[in-house]
């Protein structure tokens, strides 16, 4: 028999957080019965979601103590609120005080979003410079791995943090860039991109490409059971993203 | 001049200017009240090779010679941002080279150096939006701000905001004074407790540099993002935020 492979773009951010986790051992923190929701959507016409479209699950990974927070592209596509940006940040927090006393968590940060959440514009940035500071903070005690494998990929202030992440998984479908296309279109015109040109924007922003250029550590199959073999062995043989420095510009990019 | 520029100016004069960075960063030595500091400002550049950085924007170029220009801090330094930044470079040719690594190598620096002893501190004097402002200035760990209508801090301009959640400018500016997060005011911003010091319109320089001094001296410029949810103001303003912290961390090995 062929077993098929199963999707893990097409899992709601809850089922892919479980699913990277060793099984059975999954235990959600502020679950959506403790209704942590946004109170500045309604004022905005948008109705709220009881997560807030992040979700973080405790549990092992590979045997050892872990975290996943995972962000839910299908909600207001998949944007860091104040409350999502403080799961995010608090779950980095607390897995720097756990390197600290010497009990380390694995920390995966399975991100899809579009970066930060307009509604909520400058809570949302002011958490994003607490994610970017965690980030490096942990990332100098232990690997900080992202996996980047929804439909929306990872956008603007989110992309920034992901890129400080010692290690990237990307599939060939995500997509890591710091605008979107609709954000520059509007911004800088339509003979600058043209948003709905797709093939274009997978060619320059897509999984594949990133991973060629070095910008992610593996490319990985969009499959549960591939990207957990994967999730586990970014801990187990990490493999280190090149430092931050200027990359070769390919002939006529610059003028 | 842009407002960067003039400050850049006024705060760097008498350094000494670090070499090897491209026109759009302006990096200089100099001493505050004794205390020596690197003052590091992004200005426009017409003639800059990217033409979407042309305006002040942080592109890939910025954001590289940002982290250049912050590693390159001397031993014993402080480091000052002034930050006029109208947002990150919204060119497709940027995101085929990668921008967000660009503006992540500027905010890893500023990181890395205040928390290897540094004082960060930032003054905002023009524009402090998105990417731009995450990549310079809001990595610092005391940050002072000029209250007058040329200063903004926001996320995205009202444009594409619009586009973005399908709403009209008009109900921005509504939405704007119902949910403060989404105002574009320095004075709003400010009440997130973000700000330390708000000067008014107007003020000398030679004030500003004055008030400076304090923060370069105290250990507030070591201090990590996280710590403005303690400040005067985020107690209330980032009550969620706070909430979230706390209960996260009662569930975390429960």
């Amino acid at each position: 028999m062929i077993a098929l492979a199963e999707s893990f773009a097409e899992r709601s951010a809850r089922e892919r957080a479980r699913g990277l986790l060793d099984p059975g051992t999954a235990r959600e923190l502020i679950d959506p019965f403790e209704r942590v929701e946004s109170p500045y959507l309604a004022a905005q016409g948008v109705v709220p979601q009881s997560d807030d479209g992040v979700v973080v699950m405790r549990g092992t990974l590979g045997g050892v103590r872990a975290c996943v927070v995972a962000t839910d592209g299908r909600f207001l596509g998949g944007s860091i609120g104040e409350i999502g940006g403080a799961k995010i940040a608090g779950a980095l927090e607390l897995t720097l005080r756990d390197a600290e006393r010497g009990t380390p968590t694995r920390l995966v940060l399975a991100l899809d979003t579009g970066g930060i959440r307009l509604q909520e514009a400058n809570l949302a940035i002011l958490a994003v410079s607490e994610i970017a500071d965690a980030i490096t903070a942990l990332r100098a005690k232990q690997p900080v791995v992202a996996l980047v494998a929804g439909r929306v990929g990872v956008y603007g202030g989110l992309s920034l943090c992901t890129s400080l992440c010692s290690a990237i998984l990307v599939t060939e479908g995500a997509r890591i860039g710091l605008n979107g296309p609709d954000v520059i279109e509007t911004e800088a015109g339509v003979e600058e991109l043209d948003a709905s040109d797709l093939p274009l924007v997978w060619r320059i922003t897509g999984g594949k490409r990133r991973f060629e250029q070095g910008f992610a550590t593996e490319l990985v199959r969009d499959d549960v059971d591939a990207i957990r073999a994967a999730v586990v062995r970014a801990f187990e043989e990490p493999r280190e993203l090149p430092p931050l420095e200027m990359p070769a510009i390919p002939e006529g990019y610059a003028p | 001049m842009s407002r960067g520029a003039e400050w850049f100016a006024h705060v760097g004069a008498g350094g000494t200017p670090v070499a090897g960075l491209p026109a759009s960063v302006r990096a200089a030595d100099t001493t505050i009240d004794g205390v020596p500091v690197r003052v590091v400002a992004v200005v426009r550049d017409p003639g800059a090779r990217f033409p979407r950085a042309r305006q002040g924007e942080v592109g890939i170029d910025e954001g590289f010679a940002l982290a250049r220009a912050v590693r390159g801090t001397p031993p014993g330094s402080a480091i000052l941002a002034i930050v006029d930044v109208p947002g990150q470079a919204f060119g497709v040719r940027e995101e085929a080279i990668g921008l967000q690594r660009a503006l992540a190598a500027s905010a890893q620096a500023y990181v890395q150096m205040r928390r290897g002893g540094h004082p960060v501190l930032a003054l905002v004097v023009g524009k402090a939006i998105s990417g731009a402002f995450l990549a310079h200035g809001l990595q610092a760990g005391w940050i002072g701000a000029i209250d007058d209508a040329a200063v903004e801090v926001h996320v995205m301009s009202k444009p594409a905001v619009a586009r973005v959640t399908r709403m009209d400018e008009a109900d921005l500016v509504r939405i704007a004074r119902e949910v403060p997060a989404t105002a574009r005011d320095i004075e709003t911003f400010a009440r997130f407790g973000a700000v330390d010091e708000l000067f008014p319109a107007g003020v000398a320089p030679e004030a500003v540099v004055a008030a400076l001094a304090p923060a370069l001296r105290d250990g507030r410029g070591l201090r990590n993002p996280v710590a403005r949810l303690a400040y005067p103001g985020a107690v209330q303003t980032r009550a969620l935020a706070r909430e979230v912290r706390a209960r996260l961390q009662e569930a975390w090995d429960a």
